[in-house]
């Protein structure tokens, strides 16, 4: 129901999802960004750049594949842009403490140093 | 051989014989009251009793009954398929295997096919010295034959024969008879294939087009579908309007060149396609591609016009994408018009090569738009820019009057109904200032969740709430529908409530299902509750009998009142 978009930049896949993450979508989400991780990379970057409303079916389910993808000794970096009202968001359910949130996609790709962590 | 080249030796047109007619009026025994009677009975045999009857039964019946009137031994109605110049039996009595063999009869050959080129009465007196085209007249022994053609408003559509396994010298009172009884069938035919026509015209046109406009607040739509010609009013021109899983709202309006039941057919597969290609999350201008891929592939040398609107509910943003359409009308709050630029891309269905390019726009409150077809501005021997002119001006009188749905009004304007030359489809979707509050009743499952905050932020953006407090008032108030969706009793077609109010510099929304809440024990739960206070100001969770009422405010910080 909802269309990611599937890109690789470095060879480090990035995917895109166009819509909204909610308690409709969130398993489906999953398994689609699950599956764009595959065994010759270690990183898989999602964008939320498309994305304008993330409620807590998806924050959980982001939580949840940054786990599995650590399990599988991956990393799970997501792009939120600075000024946007899910960067917001991220802050007020301490994401960043979790998984790397990086405002670019360059950044992703670089390995998130600056937010990583926060 | 079967080859019927010429009249046989025993073979006759009713009309130069004289003699039968001279011959005394049937046998020896029968009166002129008995004459009478016989007529009186043959104009029943397609009484309304027989109304209830499906077109086969009726017809059956009725041969069964010019069988016993006209002392026949076989009775047999064959049916014109004009497509193909073949007579076709629908019908027989004594001589059922002509039904369940299938037989056709060229026209003009055989028997009846002589009858149906004739459009007169032929008689065989003696099957034996005359040639006939179908083996199972001989096979089964027949001797005699008395055939007339059925008309419908002096056409012929049929044949209906009466045959005997002895010889027999028909007369002109059977001619007289059999002819009545053909005149019931044609009209009995005649009315069984208008309806059966109108049902199917109904069923396609229900199917074709949406069943009911969507009901969004603060969005009133209206539609106008006309095709052309008078006798199957279906065609090539569609219109669709639906809610996308992302709670945008899709507007799309098409033209299959050509009419009728063909151009029909094909547009139903192809608005079916786009629908889904659309509902899958394509963006438009890939949707566009597929489905000029997809009309190409189909390789039957038809082609399409077709415009896609894609309209935020929240922001009022649109992105629109043309196959060669005419352009969206926009009329603006002030009854300016203007139409929707957009790139007018290759018709489908021409090009494989084919690229669509996506434009965006707005539209504001109190603006409406209007997609429309070819047929609505075009008249023969007139330049495109004058219909379309036309329309703008028709459009802006109408956006002033009040009387009749929008589609209505530019329609009644613009459309002279008698003289309809091209099918005409008309969408129109008004955006309307939505008042101080909002009511909505939603389904209880999560596919709802998108449209809700699409709604609420539209209603909130009216509203003048600033960006950052309508992310939030809608992102909370879409977790506690999550919970009422997640909390609704297992009672099928459960719904909850949502009632919004904007006052002194607040938001109120209360989100009141009927289902029993939970204590936020999970994971998942937990966080949404932990959402919903970190966006609001207050979270109220009132827990009822018959149900569970979340009541979220927020003060609003900036200047709207």
């Amino acid at each position: 129901m909802i269309e990611i978009e599937v890109e690789r930049l470095d060879g480090i896949p990035v995917a895109r999802p166009r819509g909204d993450i909610d308690a409709a979508n969130a398993s489906t989400v999953r398994e689609q960004l699950a599956a764009c991780l595959d065994v010759d990379t270690d990183k898989l970057v999602v964008d939320l750049g498309e994305t304008r409303y993330v409620d807590s079916a998806g924050i959980d389910m982001l939580f949840r594949l940054g786990e599995r993808l650590r399990q599988r000794r991956a990393t799970l970096l997501l792009v939120i842009p600075g000024d946007s009202q899910l960067q917001r968001l991220a802050t007020i359910v301490a994401l960043p403490s979790a998984l790397p949130v990086c405002e670019t996609v360059a950044q992703a790709l670089g390995g998130c140093v600056r937010e990583s962590g926060a | 051989m079967d080859v019927d080249a010429d009249l046989g030796q025993g073979q006759r047109e009713a009309v130069e014989d004289g003699s039968a007619a001279g011959a005394g009026l049937g046998p020896p025994a029968s009166g002129a009251e008995q004459a009478e009677r016989r007529l009186e009975h043959m104009r029943e045999v397609a009484a309304p009793s027989l109304g209830y009857l499906s077109l086969e039964q009726m017809l059956s019946e009725m041969l069964e009954r010019i069988r016993d009137e006209l002392r026949a031994d076989t009775a047999v109605l064959l049916l014109l398929d004009e497509d193909r110049g073949v007579l076709v039996a629908r019908a027989a009595r004594g001589l059922e295997e002509e039904v369940r063999q299938g037989v056709q009869v060229p026209l003009a050959r055989g028997f009846a096919g002589r009858v149906a080129a004739k459009a007169q009465p032929v008689i065989i007196d003696d099957l034996n010295h005359a040639d006939v085209v179908n083996p199972l007249l001989r096979q089964k022994g027949i001797r005699s034959l008395l055939g007339v053609p059925v008309r419908v408003e002096g056409r012929v559509i049929g044949v209906l024969h009466v045959g005997t396994l002895h010889q027999r010298r028909f007369v002109q009172e059977d001619i007289a008879l059999l002819e009545i009884a053909s005149d019931r069938a044609a009209l009995a035919i005649d009315n069984a294939r208008s309806v059966e026509q109108r049902a199917v015209t109904e069923i396609m046109q229900r199917t074709l087009l949406p069943e009911a406009l969507p009901q969004i607040p603060g969005l009133r739509f209206s539609a106008k579908y006309l095709p052309a010609g008078t006798t199957v009013r279906i065609g090539g021109d569609w219109y669709d309007v639906f809610q996308l899983p992302s709670g945008r709202l899709s507007l799309v309006i098409g033209d299959v060149v050509g009419r009728g039941v063909l151009a029909a057919s094909v547009m139903a597969e192809i608005r079916t396609a786009l629908r889904a290609y659309l509902m899958e999350g394509h963006e438009l201008s890939q949707a566009m591609s597929l489905l000029n891929e997809l009309l190409v592939a189909m390789g039957r040398n038809r082609s399409a016009t077709a415009a896609i609107i894609e309209l935020d509910l929240e922001s009022g943003e649109l992105a629109s994408v043309s196959a060669g359409h005419l352009p969206a009308l926009v009329i603006e709050a002030d009854g300016s018009s203007r139409f929707l630029e957009v790139p007018p891309g290759v018709p489908l269905g021409i090009s494989l090569h084919a690229r669509y390019e996506r434009r965006r726009d707005q539209l504001p409150v109190g603006a409406t738009l209007r997609l429309y077809s070819d047929g609505l501005v075009e008249r023969r021997g007139e330049a495109i820019d004058e219909g379309l002119a036309r329309l703008g001006s028709a459009a802006q009188a109408a956006a002033a009057a009040e009387d009749a749905s929008f589609a209505d009004r530019v329609y009644r304007r613009l459309v002279d109904e008698t003289s309809v030359e091209d099918d005409i489809a008309l969408l129109a979707v008004e955006s309307l200032p939505l008042g101080p509050s909002l009511q909505l009743t939603l389904d209880a499952q999560p596919g709802v969740l998108a449209g809700l905050r699409s709604t609420l932020g539209r209603w909130l953006a009216s509203e003048g709430v600033a960006e950052n407090e309508l992310f939030d008032i809608t992102l909370a108030t879409s977790e506690a529908a999550a919970n009422a969706v997640e909390h609704a009793y297992r009672a099928e077609q459960a719904t909850f409530l949502v009632s919004c109010e904007h006052e002194a510099h607040s938001v109120r929304v209360a989100v009141r299902d009927r289902g029993r809440w939970r204590d936020a024990r999970s994971y998942g739960r937990g966080r949404g509750l932990s959402i919903m206070r970190a966006l609001m100001d207050t979270v109220e969770i009132e827990r009822g009998e018959d149900g569970t009422t979340v009541v979220l405010t927020k003060r609003l910080a900036t200047g709207a009142a």
